[in-house]
Parts: structure tokens; C-alpha cells; sequence
């Protein structure tokens, strides 16, 4: 059977250059990098020359990288080790009703013990209003962590103005508020560059760029004091305790350094892969709802809602036509779980349910588009014949059996 | 997470749809999660001639209609009577333990039919 993946925010394949850059450092490369001898020394420089690059990728300096295990620790770190930091100052952090759950759960972890949490609406279009933000800064507010790009539709968040509006206030005096972007959806799909977002921690995550899982980076500005979360190792310039993954963080460099050099190629592959399948959904499907401002958004990514069936039912369809995707609903024990990320958009249960992520790669084909366009086409058919809510839905009854 | 056998029933499921000639109809909805089904059934005498279903919700209770109806199909009432969610758990393969209320609401719906064929 033919495959075909369209899950890239949820992971990528690693690319087979990164795979080489990273395989000496698993075998004669093998020293930890904190040694002082010639073993050490060798993974040392890896690491190095991978924190030059990822630097390069968001336009940072090498030192303001912290390499960590990947995205979810990177916002835990940011968030947790800025709320520690600044406490003394106050106690209330403003962030976007559509965070990434790792964020969404530092969040609610801090609620629990004191903190204020301000969590903005995106209206229809999935997009912070920068009025809003300025609007929800309080005295004592210390943090603001809005995500650059969403992760299940893809809409890219105003984060370049509210960072222009922090140095605002900074200017004006105001020393202990701090922005922090989640950039783990958006690096290699469109430019991130640290000065102009004007943010002072951002987030990557390196599966998501062609390399393996298990390693991340941190950003953070210099000058930015914050708590460090994990203790007892000088790694990482006090930063971050543990022995550093050498060859993941080589991995993370060599895929950082692709990105930055495929660019533009990437983005615009990709593009035109994803509109060629959205027109081709919209002539052959009806009753569908573009999740999420389409122009607004990664280039890489469509998320659409299938009005009458759930997109669980859709996915495992599409798994058994070879087509892999993703959906953000779940129903778990009985109690519905409607995608956070849709139903902040004001759509209802029923169209949060139906939503399916669809999300390409460097790799994927004109052919990819159009044998998921049958696939898809059969799968939406087959559930709305079996679903009440479409039948109801119809002006005359349909053939009967 | 799911078996083949759930899988299959997804990708072909069985006598979908609403049955013209039903005389016993009923739907069953989960107030929580919002999950539908509705179950036809032809019957005559105390056999159930023919059985169709309709379905909105999770993978699992998609493929509990489309399981459930392949089962009782041909069946007398008094066996349908007897048929318990692990029966239809087992028919699919299993079901992880959170997706388990998608059965309980099939058998559900087949006893409120089996009542009302007995009226």
C-alpha cells in the first residue's frame, strides 16, 4: 500500500544528512563533552559548532542557546524559570488561549500555586490582538509567553509587536517584564530572527526540522536572569544540569544549519503542496470549514473540519488508505475532549470534533496530494453515510437500504 | 491501540445506514461525550430478519454498530437478549479501557429496541 505522511508538526523523518552528521558521535566521538581529555574535547567541539548553528537559525548569539531535551521542557524551563525569578516583582503571567499543552500546563501548574494567569482570546481567525495584550499588562505582570506559530492550525501570533511593545515599556522603565515565544512550529518553516521578534526566551524543538527526538534548545537573551529547573551538573553554563546528548545536539546543529540553507525551498514546496490540496478538498467535499486565518499562517500546514463526523473515526479511515494525519479532539472514558485549539476559534463541539490536521514535509509529492485527495474524498463519504447528524442534515432523505 | 478487526469495520463497516422497512427503531446518545447510535431492525416472529445502524461519534462506537448489527442479524430476540458489551468488546478485538462506554452504549440502544419489539 502506498504511504503517505502529512503529520510533519507532529514529527519529521531525520534527514539522511543529519543521520550522518550525527553517527561519529555515537561511535569514535563517543567522549562526554565536559571532559577534559581528547575524547571530551571532540564531543566538545560538536557541541559547539551545533550551537553556533542553531544560533544562526534565529539569529542569536551561540552563547544565549541552552540545549535540553526538546520543546516541552524548553517552555517549562522558560516559563517556570522566569516566573521563579522575577516573583519578587509580581505574581501574573498573560498568554494565548491556543498554547501548545506543555505551556497550557506550566500555566496551570503555577495557577495552582498563587500565580495569576491572563489567557487572551483568539477570536474566529486563531490570532492574538497585539490591543489585547497591551490591554492585560498589569503592574504586576512579569511574563508574557505567547507562541509564534500554532501547532494545530498554524497561525502565526503578533509576537514581533508585543515584542516591540515590551522594549516600549522598557524604555519607560519597566525592568522585570519578559516575553518568551514557543518557536518549535515555526523555526525552518519561516524566518525566525530574535531581534526582530524582540523576544527574550524562545523555544525550539529539533524533530520537527529533520532531526531525531529527544533534544531542544532555549533561548535566552543575555542579560535575562531565570531559575535554573534542573540542578546538579555545571552543564550548559549553569543553565542546564546533565550530561549534553552529543550526538542529538550535533544532530539538532547539522538540521539547524539545513533549515537555514533550504529555506526558502522548503516553504515554498511545501506551500504550494498544501493549496493545491486545499483546493482540491474544496471542490470535491462539501460542507467543510477552513480552521484558522489562511493567510495568516506556516505554510506547511492545513487544518479543516469535516461538518457531521468525528475526526477520529476520518483518521484511522486514512491510516487504512495509507495516509497519516492528526486530529486534536479526543473522547476519553465517556467525557468529550474537543480540541482546545478549535473551540477557542468559537466553533462548536461538533466542528472541533471533525477537525483533521494535514501537514507536509520537504518530502511529500504532487502524487502525495492527489492519492490523498481520493483517499480522503472515500473516507469522508463513508462516515457521513453512516452519520445521523449528516442524514438529518440532508433536504431529502438519501436512498434508503 | 485499536485492532484490525475495529479497523475494519471503520473502513467497510457493515449494513450502514437507515433501514426503510424497520419495524423496530431506536437511538441511544451519550449525554457526555455526544456520541449517537441508532439501531433498525426487521423483525418477524421473534427473529430479528435484518439489522441496520447509524453512528456519530469515536472510532469505537462506529465500529460497535457495525459489530452489533453483523451479530444480531438472524438471531432470535431472546439471544439478542443476551448479548453483553463484553460479547461485542470481544467481537472487535478488544477495546482499550477508556473507549469501553462506546459498547455499554451499544448494548444499550439493543435493549431499548428489544423492549420495543416486545411491544
Amino acid at each position: 500500500m502506498r504511504r503517505v505522511y502529512l503529520d510533519h508538526s507532529a514529527t519529521t523523518p531525520v534527514d539522511a544528512r543529519v543521520v550522518e552528521a550525527m553517527l561519529p558521535y555515537l561511535s569514535e566521538k563517543f567522549g562526554n563533552a565536559s571532559s577534559v581529555h581528547f575524547f571530551g574535547q571532540q564531543a566538545r567541539a560538536g557541541v559547539d559548532r551545533a550551537r553556533r548553528e542553531v544560533a544562526a537559525l534565529i539569529g542569536a548569539r551561540p552563547q544565549e542557546i541552552v540545549f535540553l531535551s526538546g520543546g516541552t521542557e524548553a517552555n517549562n524551563l522558560a516559563v517556570r524559570g522566569i516566573a521563579e525569578a522575577s516573583a519578587a516583582y509580581g505574581r501574573h503571567i498573560i498568554t494565548s488561549q491556543i498554547e501548545h499543552p506543555s505551556t497550557r500546563g506550566v500555566m496551570d501548574a503555577l495557577e495552582k500555586s498563587g500565580w495569576q494567569v491572563t489567557r487572551l482570546p483568539v477570536y474566529d481567525d486563531g490570532i492574538v490582538r497585539t490591543e489585547d495584550v497591551r490591554r492585560a499588562i498589569r503592574r504586576d505582570t512579569v511574563l508574557i509567553s505567547l507562541m509564534l506559530a500554532n501547532n494545530e492550525i498554524g497561525t502565526i501570533q503578533p509576537v514581533a509587536e508585543v515584542g516591540a511593545l515590551v522594549r516600549e515599556l522598557r524604555a519607560e522603565g519597566r525592568r522585570h517584564l519578559w516575553l518568551h515565544t514557543d518557536a518549535v512550529q515555526a523555526a525552518g518553516r519561516m524566518t525566525v530572527d530574535v531581534e526582530l521578534l524582540g523576544c527574550d526566551l524562545l523555544s525550539l524543538s529539533a524533530h520537527k526540522l529533520y532531526a531525531p527526538k529527544g533534544v531542544g534548545a532555549l533561548f535566552v537573551r543575555r542579560g535575562v536572569r531565570f531559575i535554573q529547573q534542573i540542578v546538579g551538573g555545571h552543564q550548559e553554563r549553569e543553565r542546564r544540569a546533565g550530561t549534553e546528548s552529543v550526538a542529538n545536539v550535533v544532530a539538532f546543529g547539522e538540521a539547524a544549519r539545513l533549515a537555514v540553507e533550504e529555506m526558502a525551498e522548503r516553504t515554498e514546496r511545501t506551500r504550494r503542496l498544501r493549496d493545491r490540496f486545499e483546493a482540491g478538498v474544496e471542490a470535491r467535499i462539501e460542507e467543510i470549514v477552513f480552521n484558522g486565518n489562511r493567510q495568516q499562517r506556516l505554510p506547511h500546514l492545513s487544518n479543516i473540519s469535516f461538518r457531521y463526523i468525528e475526526g477520529e473515526g476520518l483518521l484511522i479511515n486514512l491510516d487504512m488508505q495509507g495516509v497519516a494525519v492528526s486530529t486534536g479532539s479526543a473522547c476519553s472514558s465517556g467525557s468529550l475532549e474537543p480540541s482546545p485549539v478549535i473551540r477557542a476559534l468559537g466553533r462548536t463541539d461538533e466542528m472541533a470534533r471533525g477537525s483533521i490536521r494535514f501537514s507536509f514535509g520537504k518530502d511529500n509529492t504532487d502524487e502525495d496530494v492527489d492519492y490523498t485527495l481520493e483517499a480522503l474524498t472515500r473516507a469522508v463519504e463513508n462516515l457521513r453515510r453512516l452519520s445521523p447528524l449528516y442524514l438529518e442534515s440532508r433536504p431529502v432523505p438519501p436512498a434508503l437500504i | 491501540m485499536y485492532s484490525e478487526i475495529l479497523k475494519d469495520h471503520l473502513a467497510r463497516p457493515r449494513h450502514a445506514g437507515e433501514m426503510k422497512d424497520a419495524n423496530v427503531r431506536a437511538e441511544q446518545t451519550n449525554p457526555v461525550c455526544g456520541d449517537r447510535l441508532s439501531l433498525f431492525m426487521r423483525v418477524a416472529g421473534n427473529r430479528i430478519e435484518a439489522a441496520s445502524f447509524l453512528a456519530y461519534g469515536c472510532a469505537p462506537t462506529l465500529a460497535c454498530g457495525s459489530a452489533l448489527v453483523e451479530m444480531i442479524e438472524g438471531m432470535t430476540v431472546e439471544d439478542a437478549a443476551r448479548i453483553k458489551r463484553e460479547d461485542l468488546m470481544r467481537a472487535l478485538g478488544g477495546l482499550p479501557n477508556r473507549k469501553q462506554h462506546a459498547a455499554a452504549l451499544a448494548i444499550e440502544t439493543l435493549r431499548a429496541a428489544l423492549e420495543a419489539a416486545h411491544l
